[in-house]
């Protein structure tokens, strides 16, 4: 008789799967997204128009509404007789100090307040209307609106006027 | 006591359990892919923003209809040979608004097609407005450059005005 021989079962192995590779691909994309999301420094300046139910009303407003306007050349003046802005000059360097100068516009600033101030005090909303020229830059518009939430004024009717 | 000997050289396996590690991953994960896609949205290269001295923190862009307003071809190209390559790359010739369909596909508006704005921006209100956005929520976000004319920013809003959406937020970046 031939000798039988004892098949032994194979060893169990223990089956796990290496997840430390997908734990590393998950850190960095959690690494990249919060970087990302904090790099993401866009700001924001919030303004309503006038709605055209609202501006129908036939009602004498309480104080005299404040007239900005922005010419082409960027000149901005609080009406029509303050000059609080000189011409915008494209070629500035953000962030040096003259293109820092020619963001604010402290005397605009003040003149809302005072306006916001007088509203206030009749227990009324300030009347504020922006005419910009046709060619007038936009980051002109966006320094008087940064002056307006200095203020804390939030509604404002917009116009276009004729390019001087 | 030989017994005992034996069995503290038995090795312990020690294992630590990485499953919570894991999830609390991949929560913070998708909170930070959420939050990067809703700010990121619609962002355009070829558009200059504008800096601001005095501007609130872009918190919430849910409920902004992402318009970008260009600056003329010229004026792009001498502050930014890439931003104009990309722009005649996205846009037809002319374009002047910019917005991202809902598949994230840009579209391009001429200053005669502010009336195809106004059809953009009423639909992309009452899609908004269907998924319970409240109407105070909605809001016109104006991506415009420095250099842009302001009478392209303000058709586009009076595009929007047109498409009842009154409340309009100026995107900006921080003045240094």
């Amino acid at each position: 008789m031939a000798r039988r021989k004892k098949i032994e079962p194979p060893e169990e192995e223990e089956m796990t799967s290496n997840i430390s590779s997908m734990i590393d691909c998950c850190f960095l994309l959690l690494i990249y997204f919060l970087v990302a999301t904090s790099l993401v420094s866009e700001k924001k300046l919030d303004i309503s128009i006038p709605a055209s139910s609202t501006s129908s009303s036939s009602q004498k407003p309480k104080i005299d509404p404040g007239n900005i306007y922005v010419k082409s050349n960027g000149v901005v003046t609080w009406n029509q007789d303050l000059t609080v802005a000189q011409a915008y000059d494209p070629s500035l360097e953000p962030g040096t100090p003259a293109y820092l100068e020619q963001r604010r516009m402290d005397s605009l600033v003040e003149s809302l307040k005072l306006l916001k101030e007088q509203a206030d005090a009749v227990e009324t909303a300030p009347v504020v209307m922006l005419h910009g020229a046709g060619k007038a830059p936009h980051q002109r518009i966006v320094d008087v609106m940064a002056a307006l939430a200095e203020a804390d004024i939030h509604s404002v009717g917009l116009s276009t006027t004729a390019d001087e | 006591m030989a017994k005992k000997n034996a069995r503290s050289q038995e090795e312990v396996k020690s294992e630590m359990d990485m499953s919570p590690m894991i999830d609390c991953c991949f929560l913070l994960l998708m909170f930070f892919i959420v939050n990067a896609a809703q700010i990121t949205v619609s962002k355009d290269p070829s558009v200059n923003m504008p800096n601001a001295v005095s501007a609130s923190e872009m918190k919430d862009a849910n409920g902004c209809i992402v318009v970008n307003v260009f600056a003329d071809p010229d004026v792009m190209g001498a502050k930014s040979g890439k931003a104009l390559e990309k722009y005649n790359q996205t846009y037809p010739s002319g374009t002047i608004w910019g917005v991202a369909d809902g598949s994230g596909a840009s579209i391009g508006y001429t200053k005669s097609q502010s009336q195809e704005l106004t059809d953009f921006i009423n639909k992309q209100r009452e899609a908004m407005e269907g998924k319970g956005i409240k109407p105070e929520m909605i809001r016109l976000y104006l991506r415009g450059d420095a250099d842009a004319p302001w009478e392209r920013s303000s058709g586009a809003i009076r595009a929007a005005a047109a498409a009842k959406v009154t409340n309009i937020v100026f995107g900006t970046l921080p003045a240094k």
